[in-house]
């Protein structure tokens, strides 16, 4: 449906290289990255609001690389929502319908519509400055919703939401991508991409360094970066020592790593998710479970229970659940075992890094 | 005020000081001409026409100057550009400038000789000594107040909802009247007011294009150098009414922007 061939922008001090992404119809795809990254700019080249130095964009086959903005039939909403503060939230709804010259049966028929849809009928008659982040979200949509657009940018789209809201807004986007709706949402928070996305694209620098299913890039992360940005705390540069019966690893601060037999580079990144990570006093047993022991460094609460940090010469995380911490009662300076399946362990990307992060 | 430290009450003394100085003058003014004076000029038909010929000349020339100054304090805002810091010192020129120094040199450009006036002349318009070449006059030396209080107003508007408004489908020509210009209306007609305000009581540069027909500021001149200061005095009352009514009026229009930004779809839905 979308497609972007080699995309390249420079704006000041900043470029976007070589952006290639393909969105196929009905998909919800999420490109990840940190502010600064160039998502935004990215979104500006899909939309029309600048044009590329390099490369073509395809729209349903169609080269739109320089076609008009409002002849694309890309919709956007903008991280600030960019509601028109003089209109009332009916009017900014059916500004793109006056735009397009349609009758007004149709136009308030649109609006009803749209208002319906997004459960803002009773705030019809307000102004945008009266209403909150996740009313103005609700509109901001269905401004460009009215339009039916071929694909739907959002912006960081959850920013202006409370953090108790951010569940409804994205249930709606889901509901919207259900119907049909082919969705390009942009965001730093892989939380984010993993509870909505069909594919994520992960950009960084002005380029994309992973394509893939959220489960994909979770489960093998190209870089350091990515596996950051997929939450995982747990990272281990390490050398690989295999023989014909067994497989391990030694980190550069000496933690020795049991791993399943089989085929590794010399040297590389190995991850492992903070969930996967058991703590006891006694150690763990099983056959060729790793047991590492250290002492806790750290406890701090988190929304599922707590992440507790061992240092063991590295530093590992793992997170328990309340009840686990009542049934354990676990001090910091006290001496655990930190225990987890060989099988848990997973290589970063074919044994490089991005050294910059 | 709270707190009356030292520090407050000098400010506040010196504060109403520069006020006094702004307040005596025109007090003292009220104060020394009687009500019968006033009411007699007042039904003089020489003040009564000046009076409306200033307002309505200074009125026209903001209008007339307002539908390029406009555009001009938008691309102001909104473009980047070569010698755009230059473009910015040409916008505040006139008001740096001697008026009558201002008034000599619209006359040069104006006059049957000048590039515009010997262009109108051909058109069958003489610019001198008549109200088009007070109306520049005023324009040459006001245009500043109307340009910048403009540009400030485009410039708070956020570019993001010009933004928005293209990938609805918007034009740019819609775009600057639907969305650019009603968000930054109060900035515009504030800049209206001022340089419609700054207009009309321009004395320097008319008095050298045009001391016929006579605008208030060159009447009370007039008047003065004729009759002395008790002549002049009960006509500069009635023109600084007649001013501030129409500036209080206009400020109250400004407000109330729904009177000018009227929407198409008001009426029918």
């Amino acid at each position: 449906m979308l497609r972007t061939e080699k995309l390249s922008k420079r704006i000041d001090t900043f470029s976007l290289r070589d952006i290639s992404i393909e969105v196929g119809k009905g998909d919800y795809y999420v490109l990840l990255g940190r502010s600064g990254a160039g998502k935004t700019q990215l979104l500006e080249l899909i939309c029309g609001l600048m044009n590329p130095d390099r490369g073509r964009i395809y729209l349903e086959g169609e080269d739109i690389t320089y076609k008009r903005v409002q002849d694309r039939g890309i919709g956007m909403v903008f991280q600030d929502l960019s509601l028109f503060p003089h209109y009332s939230v009916k009017d900014n709804i059916m500004y793109p319908l006056r735009v397009r010259k349609m009758d007004l049966k149709e136009r308030v028929d649109r609006v009803q519509r749209a208002a319906a849809g997004m459960n803002i009928t009773d705030l019809l008659l307000r102004r945008p400055d009266t209403l909150s982040g996740g009313e103005k979200q609700r509109v901001a949509l269905a401004r460009t919703l009215v339009t039916d657009p071929k694909i739907l940018l959002l912006d960081e789209p959850m920013a202006s939401v409370d953090a108790s809201l951010k569940d409804n807004i994205r249930r709606l986007l889901r509901r919207l991508n259900r119907n049909g709706q082919t969705i390009i949402h942009v965001t730093h928070d892989f939380g984010e991409a993993i509870s909505l996305a069909s594919r994520v694209g992960v950009i960084h620098n002005g380029r994309i360094i992973q394509e893939g299913t959220p489960l994909d890039v979770f489960n093998h992360p190209v870089n350091r970066f990515v596996a950051r940005y997929a939450g995982i705390k747990n990272f281990f540069r390490v050398t690989f020592i295999t023989s014909y019966k067994s497989a391990s690893a030694i980190s550069e601060k000496r933690t020795r790593f049991r791993l399943p037999r089989g085929e590794y580079p010399s040297s590389g990144l190995l991850i492992i998710g903070s969930s996967e990570v058991l703590l006891s006093r006694q150690g763990a047993s099983g056959f060729g479970i790793n047991n590492i022991r250290g002492v806790i460094d750290d406890i701090v609460p988190s929304p599922t229970g707590f992440e507790i940090t061992v240092n063991a010469g590295d530093y590992f995380y793992a997170d328990i659940t309340h009840r686990e911490m009542e049934e354990s009662r676990f001090v910091t300076g006290e001496k655990v075992y930190v225990s987890f399946r060989p099988e848990s362990l997973r290589i970063v990307g074919n044994g490089e890094d991005i050294k910059e992060y | 005020m709270k707190g009356h430290t030292l520090f407050n009450w000098i400010f506040t003394i010196l504060a109403s000081l520069v006020l006094l100085f702004i307040i005596a003058p025109l007090a003292g003014m009220f104060f020394d001409s009687s009500f019968s004076e006033v009411r007699t000029t007042a039904a003089d038909p020489a003040v009564r026409r000046s009076v409306w010929f200033t307002l309505a000349i200074a009125f026209a020339s903001t209008l007339f100057f307002a539908v390029g100054a406009v555009p001009l304090a938008w691309i102001m805002a909104r473009k980047k550009f070569p010698l755009k810091r230059v473009v910015q010192g040409i916008i505040d020129l006139p008001v740096v400038l001697p008026h009558t120094a201002a008034g000599i040199a619209l006359l040069g450009f104006i006059s049957r000789e000048g590039a515009l006036g010997g262009a109108a002349q051909k058109a069958g318009i003489l610019l001198v000594n008549n109200g088009a070449g007070i109306a520049l006059a005023m324009a040459f030396v006001s245009l500043p107040f109307l340009i910048n209080a403009a540009r400030d107003g485009f410039a708070a508007v956020s570019e993001r909802t010009e933004k928005a408004a293209l990938t609805l489908g918007a034009s740019q020509t819609r775009i600057f009247f639907t969305v650019s210009l009603p968000q930054a209306w109060r900035s515009v007609v504030s800049g209206f007011i001022m340089m419609f305000a700054r207009g009309m009581s321009e004395f320097g540069a008319v008095v050298i294009i045009a001391y016929h027909p006579m605008i208030a500021p060159v009447l009370i001149y007039d008047r003065f150098n004729t009759y002395g200061i008790s002549a002049a005095r009960p006509a500069s009352i009635i023109f600084i009414l007649v001013a501030l009514l129409f500036f209080v009026l206009f400020r109250v229009l400004a407000t109330e922007r729904r009177v000018l930004f009227k929407r198409e779809d008001d009426a029918s839905d």
